[in-house]
């Protein structure tokens, strides 16, 4: 994996805008239109050529594929990140009683998540949420499926779309190095459950299943990022709020899970990304870092993305003043947001990256963004932060590097 | 004025949310709908009494009367002067705050189109000597602000109140020989509100946007035009400041509260010795959004004008987060060691009320302002508060 040898190198965490075209042809697709499949693929593989080249000139070391074979049929969507994992597992029943059906209460030792409506933020800021012009979209929330039978993994021929046009599109972009996201066996157990005994059966389920998607990225050569927003986001869906303590263990499970889906892969080609949910909310629920860092740090990746650019978390750089990142390792901290259509200047991204480089070491730092920005920011306000993101990493390596 | 002279005090920009009763009640008003007036000014009078209350709750030490019985913080001009006739307009400012940005992210802002001011779609264009006839209004919102002032405990009590250039942004001049003499003329007619508010003890807080955000309106300007074109208005904003002292004035810039990218603010460094030579006692100055969080570093440089003190925004109007009460210390420690602990006031980046997603935000908002300027007081006194 890249690392910041000789300047700050730039990624991001994935979702980036789709092109009107292509959003036209995923909503044909869920809507049921009929699709020519060929011109389909034709408009998917030139919009993911198009992206990674335009990642390339806006000086994006580390691109990605804009998370466009995860299908996003509207302009504001903030869940095809995971939604997509509904297509590509086996076992599901779409038309099934689905997650989130009642609210559940946790107790002492005994960590629940209830459901979206019931989460702890949406409940302080009821009327908040309840208000259509208030500005906290999350666009389209198609409800999940249930797991009926044994869960498999039946995208192989999905991921092997996405990781041909991928490397396709580096190729003629001249780059080397690029990532993939694939989401982690605890969000994606995020679905009704009607037939494994457990939770953690299903977990495990998941797991196994998953596990294929993240072996086709690594052996293409691909750098694969996991996406676990539940690790950190799980919090404000336990309700009430639970001890450190139980949601530790409960979180632990997910990382055990993850970390047996990806056993025996190089993890010099994992990163991993951490998100407290990237709705445009009050988010004063969200848990510390300080309290999660630890479990984030149990995951056998290489690499740790996570937000630091927003208000609700810029201020926790200095966990890394007291917990250890190890020497081995690297970071992708958020130094843009889509918390905000206000795009960063390019003095406070290097301010941000300084303040982490200095605590950790200017090699082992690549600027990143909070979440990805594709459905979150209008277009036009995502490649004007990737291009401040790359302006400060510019900024701050010449401080970095004098 | 207050200095945070043992802990670090807190305010604010101006805006809060307004009840939707008295919304619906402000707006007809100006709209020239019906309204019955007694049902408005019995609301208004209790709406500020409970909003300068919430504030006091909130932890905040200088209040204000949250602008209430405004449609906004500038357009509620037009019933306080004469000398000029409406026309039919498109809605549209004289001057857009969001000219500069459009010219490079056009697809966003025809994707969010701005909603403009409250108030109706019409374009004043001054047609005769201007003169001030808001007496009225704003003896009742003196008044309003003194009765709900009574019931609380609170440091200090502001008042805002717009500045010429940013009436300028939406009144043609057909009368005047130039802006200048148009400028200077409204500045002769706010006078008697700036006074008025002095004169009943408030601290008079002047709005000026303008000062930084004439540059988005201007696209094609250059620097040194820019630095001309403002410098004017300053004067003209001194000429209306006449005879008040400084330590009842304090000045508010910000870069123009639309929620776009802001990619082409002016810096503040190019403005800093201009917003300084306003007559004002003490400065509140957008400062933690993504485009101007990095500013601090300014004040490495550029001291403040002597016994002025320092408002810095440490929490936005920008997003929905609330910011996290660690932030908001971090930002005020970063101030304090450049300028003086007693020099630095809490405060925010613009008006919240009519500007974030949910009034609860707002006040969400207010308590991580207070709560992080408790936190600041520790580290900088190394005590509670």
């Amino acid at each position: 994996m890249k690392a910041s040898l000789d300047h700050i190198i730039t990624s991001h965490a994935g979702s980036l805008p789709r092109p009107d075209g292509l959003i036209a042809a995923n909503r044909a697709v869920e809507t049921g239109e009929p699709v020519d499949e060929q011109a389909f693929q034709q408009t998917l593989s030139a919009a993911v050529a198009e992206v990674v080249r335009y990642q390339h000139d806006l000086g994006i070391d580390i691109p990605g594929d804009g998370e466009f074979g995860k299908p996003m049929g509207q302009r504001v969507n903030y869940g095809s990140w995971w939604r997509y994992s509904w297509q590509r597992l086996g076992g599901l029943d779409p038309d099934g009683p689905g997650f989130d059906t009642a609210p559940r209460r946790s107790g002492p030792g005994e960590v629940v998540l209830t459901t979206f409506r019931d989460r702890r933020d949406r409940s302080q800021f009821a009327a908040a949420y309840a208000d259509p012009e208030s500005g906290i979209t999350t666009g389209p929330r198609p409800p999940a499926p249930t797991c009926v039978a044994p869960i498999t993994y039946t995208g192989h021929d999905a991921i092997r779309t996405d990781i041909a046009n991928f490397k396709a599109a580096m190729r003629a972009a001249g780059v080397e190095e690029g990532f993939m996201s694939s989401v982690a066996p605890g969000s994606a157990s995020r679905i009704g459950n009607a037939y494994y005994k457990s939770e953690e059966e299903l977990l495990y389920a998941c797991a196994d299943a998953m596990r294929e998607e993240y072996k086709a990225i690594v052996e293409a050569g691909i750098i694969l990022q996991l996406d676990d927003p539940a690790i950190a986001e799980n919090w404000d869906m336990v309700n009430p709020e639970p001890t450190v303590e139980d949601y530790r263990k409960f979180s632990m499970l997910r990382v055990e899970a993850l970390n047996h889906a990806i056993r025996g892969l190089p993890e010099d080609r994992i990163r991993f990304h951490l998100c407290w949910g990237s709705w445009h909310g009050p988010h004063m629920t969200d848990i510390p870092m300080r309290d999660i860092v630890g479990v984030m740090l149990a995951i056998n990746a290489h690499a740790y993305s996570f937000e630091a650019g927003n208000v609700r978390h810029e201020h926790e750089w200095k966990v890394w003043q007291e917990v250890k990142l190890p020497d081995d390792k690297l970071m992708l901290p958020g130094v843009v947001s889509h918390a905000t259509n206000v795009v960063e200047h390019p003095e406070l991204v290097a301010e941000r990256i300084l303040r982490f480089a200095n605590v950790v070491g200017r090699d082992r730092v690549i600027a990143s963004t909070d979440c990805g920005l594709g459905g979150r920011v209008h277009p036009q306000i995502a490649w004007a932060k990737l291009e401040a993101l790359a302006q400060g990493a510019a900024l701050a390596s010449r401080q970095l590097w004098r | 004025m207050l200095y945070s002279t043992d802990r670090i005090l807190t305010t604010h920009a101006g805006s809060l949310p307004r009840p939707p009763d008295l919304r619906d009640l402000v707006l007809a008003k100006a709209n020239g709908t019906p309204y019955d007036p007694a049902a408005l000014d019995s609301r208004l009078r209790s709406a500020v009494a409970e909003v300068v209350r919430r504030q006091a709750e909130c932890g905040i030490d200088c209040v204000n009367d949250g602008e209430l019985s405004k449609t906004n913080f500038t357009d509620y001009v037009r019933w306080r002067i004469a000398g000029y006739e409406t026309r039919p307009s498109s809605g549209a400012r004289r001057l857009s705050i969001t000219a500069r940005d459009e010219t490079k992210f056009a697809g966003y802002f025809e994707a969010n189109p701005r909603r403009w001011s409250l108030g109706p779609p019409t374009m004043p264009v001054c047609v005769g000597e201007l003169r001030y006839v808001g007496q009225a209004d704003l003896a009742r919102d003196l008044d309003n602000f003194k009765a709900a002032l009574a019931g609380v405990n609170v440091a200090e009590a502001f008042l805002p109140a717009n500045t010429p250039g940013t009436i300028e942004h939406w009144m043609l001049n057909e009368h005047y020989q130039d802006d200048e003499a148009f400028v200077f003329a409204i500045a002769d007619t706010m006078h008697e509100e700036y006074q008025a508010i002095v004169d009943s003890g408030f601290l008079l807080q002047i709005d000026d946007p303008d000062l930084p955000d004439g540059w988005n309106c201007l696209p094609d300007i250059t620097l040194p035009e820019y630095r001309n074109y403002a410098a004017m208005r300053v004067d003209a904003l001194n000429h209306a400041l006449r005879g008040i002292p400084k330590d009842k004035v304090r000045l508010h810039v910000c870069w123009g509260s639309h929620h776009g990218p802001h990619h082409d603010d002016i810096p503040l460094k190019d403005i800093i010795d201009l917003i300084f030579r306003v007559d004002a006692g003490s400065f509140s100055i957008e400062a933690s959004n993504p485009c101007h969080e990095h500013e601090w570093r300014v004040f490495e440089e550029v001291k403040l004008p002597e016994g002025a003190t320092l408002i810095p925004g440490v929490v936005g109007h920008f997003t929905d987060f609330i910011e996290h009460p660690d932030l908001v210390a971090e930002r005020l420690v970063r101030y304090a060691r450049l300028v003086g602990r007693e020099n630095v006031l809490a405060g925010t980046d613009c008006g919240l009320g009519t500007r974030v997603g949910h009034p609860s935000i707002c006040w969400a908002k207010f308590e991580a302002l207070a709560e992080g300027a408790r936190r600041a007081t520790k580290i900088l006194w190394g005590r509670a508060c």
